[in-house]
């Protein structure tokens, strides 16, 4: 199976390190410039190929690392192509062009992964598994929260771009959306808030958003773009009728670094969590989706999924944008 | 000065009359229930004189009293003593509706008494040090608040605290209050909007008012906020609940916790962690402060009027339930 990777920042990056772990074979990569493609080219051995229609010649499967905004004409390339395709998250920028791109895959009988990473981290896995073996009942209030620092980018930062990430609601939320629906079912209604839409000179971003699923269940899910560098915490609270699961990432940190000086230079564009696990998250997922494509092995994240979440990510910006609670079509 | 307590249906009761005792030139004068073995109970285990209406024991000449009623039953009791001219703290929320809440602070008003809502957290060091910080301009300024509190279900204290009239509500009538005053005392604005969602998931057996709630405010300023004000924790949690702010500024964000000062204590008797707190006593600063504002006749650094407005959001909180889109106060 060979693999070609579209986009070289950060996640293009990551998702060759889990493809590395694999039978697959790493072959090219396609970035904006062949310039950029140029590191990551040389580290893992691969072509640089100068466009993504060149580089569908010569691949099975094509991987979408690129900005939000570019997922949905090249995942529709890809299936015209007769090729399987992983794409980060969120599936599109908007649910229409979601919608499509399912169609299409569908059309062309390819398979349409959606990297939602954080099902594949150990304790979100792990707490979704004991709300699934009934250890605290049923689902009744879920608090999600992830925080970090602006995204920074060097040129072109289109993370703060709403028209193509989706800003804080999309970007960065879009995890916790998709990991409320994981356990407590559909959305029926989604109010959100951001800074951003009263401040848009702020320095820092905050979204807060209120779900309420068909069960009953309500979901609170919060995202900070408005910590300092290199901080990434994560928290995760799940009551039932019959228990409850807390998690926060500072006080199941192994390790409290107090020490005096660093060799750690600056941090990274993109906050990222970082427990340390003998394997990656993110290469448990390519492990995954590898495993789904060569064996028809199941995927805890379908693409209706990846729609899904796209969905409510759409409501809690217009909600945001007008000021009113927005009912989801559909469910 | 002499201060009385009227009725027991709030537990809390019983740890005011250990704070009067504390205080120098504090007299209890004594307690009144219409629950009259209850009352008696409550005055034997602490030797404190029981009568045997709340008139009689208003006709005793109080100086001031500590309301402890059920919510819906706040305003007799605070119009009684309003017309004897007897300062008044009222437990929270002051009332189960916004005429109740208006008349008790009008009565008070009239009478020219003090009338204090009894809401301790403006008394937690953890909070001052932030209000302090807050009015110094250490932040900048505020962009939004990630708040809760949470607790177990409070019947285990009390039957009515889940009684839909008595109370006024569930979770969303018990612990909206608290979180509406700290904000509107941080940010010296005032509420335009809240939007809120409900269920009844936790003890859905047992009771029959909400018992879990997420609100979103939105303030004048735009300043918005979430509260989670569910009884969510189970009754083996390490305690009965707490308080948390998240404030985001635009010099970043701070994290309190209220009730963290705590030891963790494992006990072969209860064969479970459990938190024992160690911080301030927020009621004993409460009630000095009723105390103080009474010796000084001026009003009490959290008022009456703090109380009815805290009681709005309840009532907008329950009509955004209904309507499921965000209530203009």
């Amino acid at each position: 199976m060979r693999v070609g990777i579209v986009g070289v920042g950060f996640m293009g990056s990551t998702h060759a390190a889990g493809w590395a772990e694999t039978g697959a074979e790493l072959v090219g990569c396609v970035a904006e410039t062949i310039e950029e493609a140029r590191s990551l080219a040389e580290q893992c051995g691969l072509k640089i190929y100068r466009d993504v229609a060149s580089l569908l010649n010569d691949v099975d499967v094509v991987d979408i690392c690129t900005p939000t905004h570019l997922h949905a004409q090249m995942i529709l390339q890809a299936a015209i192509a007769r090729k399987h395709i992983v794409c980060e998250k969120p599936l599109t920028r908007t649910y229409a062009e979601g919608q499509q791109a399912i169609r299409a895959c569908q059309n062309a009988g390819v398979s349409l992964l959606v990297a939602h990473v954080v099902r594949f981290f150990p304790e979100y896995a792990l707490a979704q598994q004991s709300v699934a073996q009934g250890q605290i009942g049923k689902p009744g209030l879920i608090r999600l929260s992830r925080g970090s620092f602006r995204p920074k980018k060097p040129v072109g930062n289109w993370f703060l771009d709403e028209a193509k990430s989706g800003g804080i609601l999309m970007d960065l939320m879009i995890h916790d959306y998709d990991y409320a629906r994981w356990i407590a079912g559909e959305v029926e209604s989604v109010f959100a808030k951001k800074v951003s839409t009263g401040r848009p000179d702020a320095s820092v971003d905050y979204g807060m958003v209120i779900l309420k699923h068909a069960s009953g269940a309500l979901s609170h899910v919060a995202g900070a773009w408005a910590y300092p560098p290199p901080t990434f915490r994560t928290h995760i609270e799940i009551a039932g009728d019959a228990g409850l699961i807390e998690f926060d990432s500072d006080e199941t940190a192994p390790i409290r670094n107090l020490v005096l000086r660093t060799r750690q230079g600056e941090a990274s564009d993109v906050g990222l969590p970082s427990s340390p696990t003998s394997e990656s998250p993110y290469t448990t997922q390519i492990k995954e989706f590898y495993r789904a494509l060569v064996e028809g092995a199941s995927v805890r994240v379908t693409a209706d999924d990846g729609l899904a979440a796209v969905q409510i990510a759409e409501a809690a910006l217009e909600s945001a944008r007008t000021g009113r609670a927005v009912r989801l079509a559909g469910n | 000065m002499k201060i009385g307590i009227l009725s027991f249906a709030h537990h809390h009761a019983d740890a005011y009359i250990h704070n009067l005792r504390l205080l120098p030139g504090v007299e209890l004068l004594g307690v009144a229930d219409v629950d009259a073995e209850r009352g008696q109970n409550y005055a034997k285990r602490s030797g404190s004189k029981f009568f045997p209406s709340y008139a009689d024991l208003l006709e005793a000449k109080p100086d001031g009293v500590i309301i402890c009623s059920e919510n819906n039953q706040h305003r007799p009791l605070v119009e009684m003593a309003a017309a004897r001219g007897v300062h008044v703290l009222c437990e929270k929320p002051i009332a189960t509706t916004i005429a109740d809440g208006r008349l008790e602070v009008e009565a008070c008003e009239r009478a020219g008494i003090v009338f204090m809502t009894a809401f301790p957290m403006r008394f937690s060091p953890p909070l001052l040090e932030i209000k302090a910080r807050l009015d110094a301009g250490d932040f900048g300024s505020v962009y939004c608040f990630n708040a809760t509190n949470q607790g177990e279900l409070p019947t285990k204290y009390r039957q009515w605290f889940a009684d839909p009239i008595l109370a006024g509500g569930g979770a969303i009538a018990d612990h909206t209050v608290h979180l509406v005053d700290i904000m509107r005392w941080f940010l010296h604005d005032e509420i335009a909007q809240i939007y809120a969602q409900s269920n009844r998931i936790f003890h859905a057996d047992e009771v029959e008012v909400e018992t879990g709630a997420l609100e979103m405010i939105t303030f004048r300023n735009g300043v918005f906020a979430s509260i989670d004000c569910s009884w969510s924790r189970p009754p083996y949690w390490p305690t009965w609940g707490g308080l948390t702010i998240e404030m985001v500024t635009e010099r970043g964000a701070v994290i309190v916790d209220a009730f963290r000062q705590n030891l963790t204590v494992y006990s072969h008797a209860l064969q479970r962690p459990t938190w024992s707190y160690w911080g301030s006593d927020m009621n004993q600063a409460m009630i000095s402060e009723f105390i103080a504002a009474i010796r000084a006749d001026r009003p009490p650094c959290v008022t009456g009027l703090d109380g009815l407005r805290a009681v709005e959001a309840v009532v907008a909180a329950y009509e955004s339930t209904q309507t499921g889109q965000p209530v203009s106060l």
